[in-house]
């Protein structure tokens, strides 16, 4: 499944990231890399959703979210 | 006294860090630009104990890599001489993050200093930072600091000077239970960071090809490292052939293997990691709703307006009694001392109506900017990027695009700089493109004069109205151009959501004193020599000086273009110069109105009755007002806009291609206005 297909408070791991090499950088920069925990906040809207990796809370348009292939990760 | 200390502050954006540089160095510090880029640089001075510092700001990152022109300019300013010692500013509440920056500070092999901010985010969470295990594991000094309460900040600076001898740091003590190296070095003793044994094989061989082919470099492993993950600059600054060494990039696992010391530190250093609903996550339910977003976000740019005109009106009317009584002052004073005609109307009528006509607008500009101080420094801004992404990228622009139209509001300038934050160029000239369409606060003066001379207790709705045209020419434009090129856009929005916090005083008094600043400086200067130079085309004619404005250079100019403003309701010659001056900055429409129509301070409910009958007489209503104003909203932005705009975008060609746009908009819409006025 795509990060764009979780659901609100769900928790995700990264299972690989298919986006162009300099957006894939600075996601890299950011701690998000294959295996990263990511919790969906909000994703009630048609494009970008807000979800925390890393401690932080970001923004992520639609492109990157369809584009994260994640698998629930195990409580 | 030693020498001065010169001490760089690095950190991720929003750590806190322009906040703890200005509790040091306070407002007065140097802004210029990094030689060669369009990156700011702050610098600053502060001493401690008879010790001179040097201040460093460097931008905001998050990786040291060479990927972005950012990250570029700090990392070749912290390796150069001219930094001893760098401070890496954390925000605590995100430690893990930030350690991120942190780590590879520390490779660099330079002494730091870590300044751990927002202490009291994590206190609120109930958490607690164990201050002796986190310097033990990074061989470092952590001091907590407050740079919004002001603690910390001198043991921080002690730290510092104690700290800059220390090329390398340590002693380090792990306790890495289930890692048992089988590598020839135990490194562990020797660096914070260390990576598993089959990248610390491959740093060894490139660190000893390194000491023979450039034995002149300083710090060999943070080299070696760079070269294992490819970084572009470190390879092509020294060459090695490493065929047999590196056969691809291990920039992913050097990656990874940091986020995984990180956590490590994490699960030792950060005590009671309960993570309750933190306050944030309560707000942004509402705030980033997918039904609430938008009309929250609508509700407070309403308020914002809102009391920028009501309390800004109430204390600008205070300035025009002031205005009143200095220019009947002068006047009175420079008869008494018999000053010539000439020179006293160029002082009344030209310079002080000017000038201060501009004056009296300083509270409704002075609220508008703490208004948007506030909201940037609680953190609502970043909010608006994310409720706003849906509509933009319905017009192929990212959320993200929708900052600096926001930050048009108060200033076209940084406005069309912060379109830099895109990454991709289609969407920064688009960007670009619209930005000056966003109503900027020098327009103001324009909407306020007119809307209450022409509409009375609707004066307010009116502006509000301007804004809202310049929001939909704005979107309108981007949407037509993302049809024209037909692209979907390859727009992403990636930004970080901070924490909400309470705006800061100080940082909100010192922005909002550097804008006050800039205003004041532009009324001293292109206003004062544009009310000159208007005074001098208005007085001054083929035959010498005038008493009958009527057949001065500046009346033979505008008669000459007014058959193209007669379509639109401004066919009036004074309006045309007026606008003319106007490019050098749109304030100077309003005190050429008052210079051109020869009406003392116009902004005062007199000047206005006066000039209503003037305008009316010459057949200027209310249809010709509105149109004046969305002209004034959407031609060509001021001087320093337009040279801003060359600047980004590097082409004198695209620049002219903008202006005329703008151009032709603006009398496209003006005619439209007009005309639906008219009926």
């Amino acid at each position: 499944m795509t990060l764009k297909q979780g659901k609100n408070n769900g928790i995700y791991q990264v299972l690989s990231i298919h986006t162009e090499l300099r957006l894939e950088r600075r996601l890299e920069a950011l701690g998000l890399t294959e295996g990263t925990c990511i919790t969906i906040l909000n994703n009630d809207k048609k494009g970008s959703l807000t979800a925390r990796f890393r401690g932080t809370r970001f923004a992520l348009g639609r492109q990157i979210a369809d584009n994260i292939e994640v698998k629930e990760a195990d409580r | 006294m030693a020498d001065t200390i010169h001490i760089a502050f690095i950190g991720n954006p929003n750590c806190g860090k322009t906040t703890l540089f200005n509790a040091f160095t306070g407002a007065n510090l140097k802004v210029a630009n990094w030689p060669g880029v369009t990156v700011e640089k702050k610098e600053g001075k502060t001493t401690y104990e008879g010790q001179e510092f040097k201040l460093i700001d460097l931008p905001g990152i998050y990786s040291l890599t060479s990927y972005t022109m950012e990250e570029t300019v700090s990392r070749e300013c912290i390796m150069s001489d001219e930094v001893d010692v760098i401070i890496n500013v954390i925000d605590a509440s995100s430690l893990e993050r930030n350690l991120y920056l942190t780590l590879q500070l520390l490779e660099l092999g330079k002494p730091v200093v870590l300044a751990l901010n927002m202490m009291d985010i994590v206190e609120e969470r109930g958490m607690e930072i164990d201050f002796h295990r986190l310097p033990e594991m990074l061989g470092t000094p952590a001091i907590p600091v407050s740079a919004r309460k002001k603690t910390g900040l001198s043991i921080l600076l002690h730290a510092a000077s104690h700290h800059k001898e220390y090329q390398s740091q340590g002693p380090y003590i792990h306790h890495h239970k289930d890692k048992h190296s089988s590598h020839r070095h135990n490194h562990h003793e020797e660096y914070a960071m260390v990576y598993e044994d089959y990248i610390e094989d491959k740093i060894d061989l490139i660190m000893s090809a390194l000491t023979k082919q450039y034995p002149e470099i300083v710090n060999k492993r943070w080299h070696a490292i760079k070269l294992l993950e490819r970084d572009s600059t470190v390879t092509n600054s020294c060459p090695l052939s490493l065929e047999n060494i590196i056969c691809k990039s291990y920039e992913k696992d050097i990656i990874n293997q940091k986020y995984d010391f990180i956590e490590e530190i994490i699960s030792e250093v950060l005590v009671n990691k309960s993570e309750k609903a933190a306050s944030t996550e309560r707000i942004d339910r509402y705030m980033t709703d997918r039904w609430l977003g938008l009309p929250i976000f609508l509700c407070i740019m309403a308020l914002v307006f809102f009391f920028t005109f009501t309390i800004g009106d109430w204390l600008k009317g205070y300035f025009e009694i002031a205005l009143e009584m200095i220019s009947q002052y002068a006047s009175s004073g420079l008869a008494s001392i018999h000053t010539n005609a000439m020179l006293t109307s160029l002082i009344v009528d030209g310079i002080i109506s000017g000038v201060g006509g501009i004056l009296t607008f300083l509270p409704n500009i002075f609220i508008l900017f703490l208004a948007l101080a506030i909201l940037e420094d609680s953190g609502y801004m970043a909010r608006v990027a994310f409720v706003m992404d849906d509509i933009m990228s319905m017009l192929g622009l990212s959320g993200r695009a929708f900052l600096p139209l926001l930050l048009g509001f108060g200033c076209t300038v940084p406005a069309v700089m912060a379109s830099r934050a895109l990454e991709h160029k289609k969407d920064r000239f688009k960007t670009v493109l619209v930005t000056p369409f966003m109503s900027c606060s020098a327009r103001l003066p324009v909407y306020v004069l007119f809307s209450s001379m022409f509409f009375g207790k609707y004066a307010m709705l009116v502006c509000y109205s301007m804004y809202l045209l310049g929001i939909v020419v704005a979107i309108g434009t981007a949407y037509i151009l993302s049809k024209l090129d037909g692209s979907k856009a390859e727009h992403t929005l990636l930004i970080e959501l901070p924490e909400y916090k309470s705006p800061n005083a100080r940082t909100i008094a010192i922005y909002v004193w550097q804008k006050i600043k800039d205003y004041l400086t532009k009324a001293g200067t292109v206003i004062f020599i544009a009310s000159i130079l208007m005074w001098a085309v208005l007085n001054f004619g083929p035959h010498g000086y005038v008493t009958d404005i009527g057949e001065s250079f500046g009346s033979l100019i505008g008669k000459a273009i007014v058959p193209v403003f007669t379509p639109i309701g401004l066919g009036y010659w004074q309006i045309i110069v007026a606008l003319i001056a106007g490019i050098a900055a749109k304030e100077v429409v309003v005190s050429s109105c008052s210079v051109l129509f020869g009406i003392q301070n116009i902004t005062t409910a007199r000047g206005m009755d006066a000039m209503v009958a003037t305008l009316g007489e010459l057949g200027f209503g209310a249809a010709n007002a509105y149109a004046l104003m969305v002209f004034c909203l959407l031609y060509i932005p001021c001087t320093a806009t337009i040279a801003t705009i060359h600047r980004e975008l590097g082409s004198i060609k695209q620049t002219l291609g903008i202006l005329l746009f703008q151009l032709l908009t603006a009398w496209s819409i003006s005619f439209l206005v007009y005309h639906i006025g008219l009926l």
